[in-house]
């Protein structure tokens, strides 16, 4: 198991550590904000297929590092929403939006 | 005769693989059984100097799956069909527009060791985009051929066209010999760090992108324009119930001309026909037999082709995906999705290819519930049937100042087919536990719809549908006439001919099973062929109300307003909604859901929705009324 796949614990089950460092779910973005990803964390809500889902969003470029644009929201709440990474546009629920850590760089939350 | 060369093209979905394989076969194609998104692998003789032969496989991002139609596509590179031989060479599609989601899929099929070479595509949008690729950097770096196409333009291919010929020579002069070919691929791939490898391409792609290539970082200014109205919750809302009334409107409005002029057609030619044909069991063959029961199908080419026409320049625009987003959370709450709306708006035209579309579902019950609710859809061979009772009991009046009752009436039918298959799919989904399954649907960019692309699909869908008037239609015609005819009546007989006949004598048997819904013999023997095809219904009503022949314009309008009562006729109607009219689609839905279990459950379940549904408004219409 690469340690770069396994959640960061603290950051998993302690949100005020992770609101202090700045680093929050995609699902928790505003529309128009830039963000780059942080890491992918584990979502329960998958069960067995969760690390499978990981590699496929890695796969469609949700890697460390990259840049991601929130360009907007479903038809009930923040459900589900369309984000763009390296010029493709994806839609993504928020439970896998959920997995996906990030911090600003422009724009709220 | 050599052994053709096999190339396939493989690439993510939406890159134009299935334009560059109409370029690339031209006309020789052979026609898919059924019209749709490329869910299932299909081949065309490729014109080059060797015998070659082309196949399309369906989009994929990964070699690592997540649905039944990556798997086709995995299965096919890996030599995984039994009886098929790998591809010998990989023609991997990459948008230009969008390289480094393309390129990845291309260094993972690298790893497979085979011939392969890249096209890149939509070189054109790429182009007028500001994107510049050095074509001739990025081959030495990914170590294969590199070869720009514009699959819009006629000589787009040229230059793949003649690389292909290369290999085709190549491939026939050196065949790879057996212990050449790399062992055990699908071990290799499993072998494959898929973790390590994804994060290492893509900083290799990277590099390689940051030396070879020079592109803006943002996307044109109208997409994202046009995707802040079509996305918005709201205007996109307003956007999407607007195109489907347009679409509806132009299925039901605008095709009656065209109908009518086929009709007049149809007419015209029976007349001849009967007028110069002496009197006899041959000429009833054929004016009642073949040019009626085919005739009455045919009338139905122009809505085909419009409906069509819409949703092929609805997909190709790039405007399907975003409808899936917006109605995805509305759909959850039955248990499916947004990835189930394309598979059920193309159920609207048919439910064989709305159905086989499902291959693109990744949640194996979202996809389950949504081939059991397809065939609620009103698909267009209902429309027949539908159109002739309308017309025949209900009148062209004017309600509400701007409604016509007809069209409501039509509209009712195919909202209750929806409402139904709403109610059907949020019983399903109480019964199953759920596991959560992403959504993860790429947008990809706004596009003008290709002329040549359009017109090639279209072909298809047409060349299909007469296909299918041509042999299936064709030989229902032909054996319910014979049922009506045979035999004669009786010397003494004292009712019409055909209650003697083969077909009243079934019919009459049906009767005591559908007598509670009130339908008479006639309406009964209609339903049998329509188990081939549902619009064969209408033909057949012609046959056995004789009216064939000589028909004057709505004559069989006429007659069935006499004959029938409005319960009778709104039950009738009320069963063509539900019932499982169609032998095509159980026979596809045993193929997709492999299980006779479900084949049978999907069966009986409409079967007994579409009796009680009929019974229910037999009853409460006859109440009514």
């Amino acid at each position: 198991m690469n340690s770069a796949f396994n959640p960061d614990l603290s950051s998993a089950h302690h949100d005020v550590t992770v609101a202090a460092t700045g680093a929050l779910g995609l699902h928790e973005c505003r529309k128009g904000s830039q963000v780059r990803i942080i890491n992918l964390q584990p979502q329960p809500l998958f069960g067995a297929q969760d690390e499978n889902i990981t590699l496929r969003l890695k796969e469609l470029g949700f890697l460390p590092g990259a840049q991601l644009k929130i360009i907007g929201f479903g038809l009930l709440g923040s459900d589900p929403l369309a984000v763009q990474v390296n010029g493709t546009k994806f839609a993504l629920r928020r439970a896998e939006a959920a997995k996906i850590r990030v911090e600003l760089i422009s724009g709220s939350h | 005769m050599a052994k053709p060369i096999r190339f396939a093209l493989i690439g993510n979905p939406n890159c134009g693989k299935t334009s560059l394989f109409n370029r690339l076969t031209g006309a020789r194609a052979k026609v898919a059984n059924y019209p749709g998104v490329t869910v299932e692998r299909r081949s065309g003789p490729l014109d080059l100097p060797h015998p070659a032969e082309l196949l399309d496989l369906p989009g994929t991002y990964s070699l690592f799956v997540t649905s039944p139609d990556e798997q086709v596509a995995r299965d096919v590179i890996l030599g995984k069909i039994a009886g098929e031989a790998k591809p010998d060479v990989l023609i991997a599609v990459v948008d230009a527009t969008n390289l480094r989601l393309g390129l990845r899929l291309v260094m993972e099929l690298k790893t497979l060791n085979r011939p392969m070479l890249l096209a890149l595509n939509q070189m054109d949008a790429a182009r007028t985009r500001g994107i510049s690729i050095n074509t001739a950097g990025l081959a030495r770096a990914i170590g294969m051929p590199v070869i720009e196409t514009v699959a819009v333009n006629r000589h787009g291919t040229d230059d793949l066209r003649k690389l292909l010929a290369e290999y085709a020579e190549n491939c026939a002069q050196h065949p790879l010999e057996e212990g050449m070919q790399p062992l055990a691929l699908s071990r290799q791939i499993e072998e494959l760090s898929r973790e390590e490898s994804i994060e290492d391409l893509y900083s290799l792609i990277e590099t390689i992108v940051s030396e070879q290539v020079i592109q803006p970082s943002e996307l044109p200014r109208w997409q994202d324009r046009l995707d802040a109205v079509v996305m918005h919750p709201i205007l996109g809302l307003g956007v999407l119930f607007s195109i489907l009334l347009v679409v509806f409107q132009a299925v039901f409005a605008w095709a009656n001309p065209l109908m009518d002029f086929i009709k007049a057609g149809k007419d015209s030619l029976g007349e001849t026909v009967s007028f110069y044909m002496p009197a006899g069991i041959l000429k009833d063959f054929i004016v009642q037999g073949l040019i009626a029961g085919m005739g009455s199908v045919v009338v139905f080419l122009p809505q085909i082709i419009i409906l069509f026409f819409f949703i092929l320049v609805l997909e190709d625009t790039g405007y399907l995906t975003r409808a899936a987003f917006l109605l995805d959370r509305p759909m959850r709450g039955l248990g499916i999705s947004g990835r189930s709306f394309i598979p059920l708006l193309s159920s609207f035209a048919c439910a064989v290819p709305g159905i086989m579309s499902t291959r693109t579902i990744s949640d194996p019950r979202e996809r389950f519930i949504t081939i059991m609710i397809a065939p609620l859809m009103t698909c267009s061979a209902r429309l027949p049937v539908y159109a002739l009772i309308i017309g025949a009991f209900i009148p062209a009046q004017t309600v509400w100042g701007i409604f016509n009752l007809q069209g409501l009436t039509l509209f009712a039918l195919y909202f209750a087919g929806v409402v139904s298959a709403a109610v059907v799919a949020l019983i399903m989904r109480r019964n199953q536990a759920r596991e959560e399954f992403p959504l993860l649907l790429e947008l990809p960019c706004y596009r003008w719809p290709m002329a040549y692309h359009l017109f090639m699909g279209l072909k298809e869908r047409v060349v299909i549908f007469l296909r299918r008037v041509g042999t299936i239609i064709l030989a229902l015609s032909i054996v319910l006439w014979f049922l009506v005819s045979f035999p004669g009546a009786p010397a003494d007989a004292t009712r019409p001919a055909i209650e003697y006949s083969l077909a009243g004598q079934l019919g009459g048997f049906m009767q005591h099973l559908f007598a509670p819904l009130g339908f008479n013999w006639q309406m009964c023997i209609a339903l049998i062929p329509a188990m081939g095809a549902r619009e064969v219904a209408v033909s057949t009503l012609a046959t056995v109300y004789a009216v064939g022949e000589n028909s004057a314009e709505g004559a069989l309008g006429t007659t069935l307003s006499q004959a029938w009562s409005l319960p009778v006729a709104l039950a009738y109607l009320a069963w063509f909604v539900y019932a499982p009219q169609c032998i095509s689609t159980i026979a596809v839905v045993r193929r997709e859901t492999n299980s006779v279990k479900y084949t049978v459950f999907f069966a009986v379940y409409l079967l007994v929705l579409a009796y009680c549904a009929a019974w229910a408004t037999y009853s409460l219409a006859s109440w009514l009324l």
